[in-house]
């Protein structure tokens, strides 16, 4: 499902992201990426989408070499990968219906489906009730809830998510571990989740792939934060 | 997968609505900049009808004295004729004359009463080929020599004065057009790039949940082409507005000389089509290349 291959990513005027890093994981897996901060998960997670592109090596998602991806299939293979970030980056004007949808409206799905399928998927994340509120009405993990649902809605194969757990406190964060974990067995959509949060790691016990200055230095199946 | 209309025409709609003040900026730069534009076409198309005036009135009138005799006054005619330079003439016997003469004095009934067709003198109107004012003026001078002619008037250089003045402001409306094009074309891209900075998030989930770069724009350039046109409509009514004040001004002040500075509604209806052109265009890629800086190659 997705394989780097000894890739190294520098960025100009700072020290190197991703150092000859190799590590490949399978449909339905849920990984955990720990490490301090400025060590590469982030990095990680963006070659993934093209939203960067390494400097050697290769990244291959799907068994496609994303890196030699031509410019206009990129939204094809943004497509297939839902993304849920630690700043929710939903859109403020928006009720949770209609962020909701617009995932699905840009890229050109039928009325009938976004019909049907919003107000379904709110229900699953538990916003059901709140699918006219806007996002300033919410609370942080019913935020966090609603950009779940816009990564999910499309039934993405690949959830990248950003320390998504790093602006909510404990007790809601369990919740949002508790709905990532459902997406990963229910659908079995492969999840990869760089965090900070020892808590969720060591209570979840799932593959984790540690990262320092770049370099993997731990891929521990059934792992702990460390 | 195609494009869906309604989705276009709600969120073009959604974003002129949920961010009135950049609209109306963007709307107010379009106005302010293409009024600028279309008040130095305005004042173009007045000094062309100027110049144009002024080429058509470039004849000369060979005046005749009173006591000429016929003789004298066909070797004249005859000289014209034969004349290559000359384009036409046309001679204006007493009552022509008269009846001119009563036509410029029609408030002055005392003159006129003064005055009958045996008083006034006959003349030849004259158009050369040529225009040029040198040119005109050493016609002029030859049927000067001739016998039987009083006086020959033309408009020399007053008239070249006029001309030197109409190409300058000619030349400087021209600049002022082009130079307030270009700054609308900037004001412009700067508008549509803050609209776009308030809305970076919404095109960067775009490119995230996998939008295609055209997708993305499409909106983005409907609702400048229409900002475009909107301000464009503002300012063709601004310069349709000033137009009529220029045009009663001219009116009241009874000077002839300016009447092409009051345009008729066809020149009026072009300058207006330019403008509505401009601004759709100025809109419509002037938001397509700001988007492009939050688009990836």
């Amino acid at each position: 499902m997705i394989k780097l291959e000894n890739v190294t990513k520098e960025y100009k005027g700072s020290s190197i992201a991703l150092k000859e890093a190799s590590a490949e994981i399978s449909k339905g897996e849920f990984v955990f990426l720990v490490g301090p901060s400025g060590s590469g998960k982030s990095t990680f997670l963006r070659l993934l989408n093209k939203q960067e592109v390494a400097d050697s090596g290769r990244v291959l998602v799907n068994g496609k070499d994303v890196g030699d991806l031509h410019p206009w299939k990129v939204p094809l293979l943004r497509r297939q990968i839902g993304c849920v970030f630690q700043d929710f980056k939903l859109l403020p004007s928006r009720t949770v219906r209609e962020n909701v949808s617009f995932a699905l409206e840009v890229i050109g799905k039928p009325k009938h489906i976004i019909e049907t399928q919003v107000p379904a998927i709110c229900e699953l994340v538990g916003l059901g009730e709140k699918i006219d509120k806007y996002p300033h009405q919410l609370s942080g993990g019913e935020q966090q809830r609603v950009s779940i649902a816009r990564a999910f809605v499309n039934r993405p194969v690949i959830l990248l998510a950003d320390e998504p757990t790093g602006n909510l406190d404990p007790q809601t964060a369990n919740g949002i571990m508790w709905l990532l974990d459902r997406i990963n067995r229910s659908a079995n959509t492969t999840v990869v989740m760089a965090t900070h949060d020892r808590g969720i790691v060591d209570t979840m016990r799932r593959r984790v792939i540690e990262l320092s200055h770049g370099s993997i230095v731990r891929d521990q199946s059934r792992g702990v934060y460390d | 997968m195609a494009v869906r209309v309604d989705y276009i025409v709600k969120e073009t709609a959604y974003n002129i609505i949920r961010n009135p003040s950049l609209s109306i900026a963007t709307v107010l730069t379009v106005a302010v900049s293409l009024s600028l534009l279309g008040a130095a076409l305005l004042i173009q198309q007045g000094v062309n009808g100027l110049q144009t005036r002024f080429k058509d009135d470039v004849e000369f009138i060979i005046w005749i004295k009173q006591d000429a005799t016929d003789e004298q006054i066909q070797s004249v005619e005859r000289a014209l004729d034969e004349s290559p330079v000359v384009e036409s003439s046309v001679f204006i016997n007493r009552t022509q004359t008269f009846s001119e003469f009563e036509e410029y004095f029609a408030e002055s009934p005392e003159v006129l009463a003064a005055v009958t067709p045996e008083d006034l003198p006959t003349s030849f109107r004259v158009v050369p080929v040529n225009p040029d004012l040198s040119v005109v003026e050493q016609l002029g001078r030859q049927f000067q020599e001739l016998a039987g002619v009083r006086q020959v008037d033309f408009a020399g250089d007053y008239i070249r004065r006029l001309n030197q003045f109409s190409s300058a402001a000619s030349i400087t409306m021209t600049v002022a057009a082009l130079a307030s094009g270009l700054a609308s074309s900037l004001l412009m891209y700067n508008t549509i790039r803050t609209a776009l900075f308030a809305r970076r998030r919404e095109v960067e989930v775009m490119r995230l949940v996998g939008a295609t770069n055209w997708f993305i724009r499409i909106p983005f350039m409907l609702e400048g082409l229409l900002q475009g046109l909107v301000g464009a409509a503002f300012s063709a009514a601004s310069v349709w507005g000033l137009n009529r004040v220029v045009g009663d001004a001219v009116r009241n002040a009874d000077f002839r000389l300016f009447d092409s500075f009051a345009l008729d509604g066809a020149q009026l209806g072009a300058i207006a089509l330019i403008l509505l052109g401009a601004g759709a265009l100025i809109g419509a890629v002037g938001s397509g290349v700001a988007v492009s800086r939050y688009l990836e190659a």
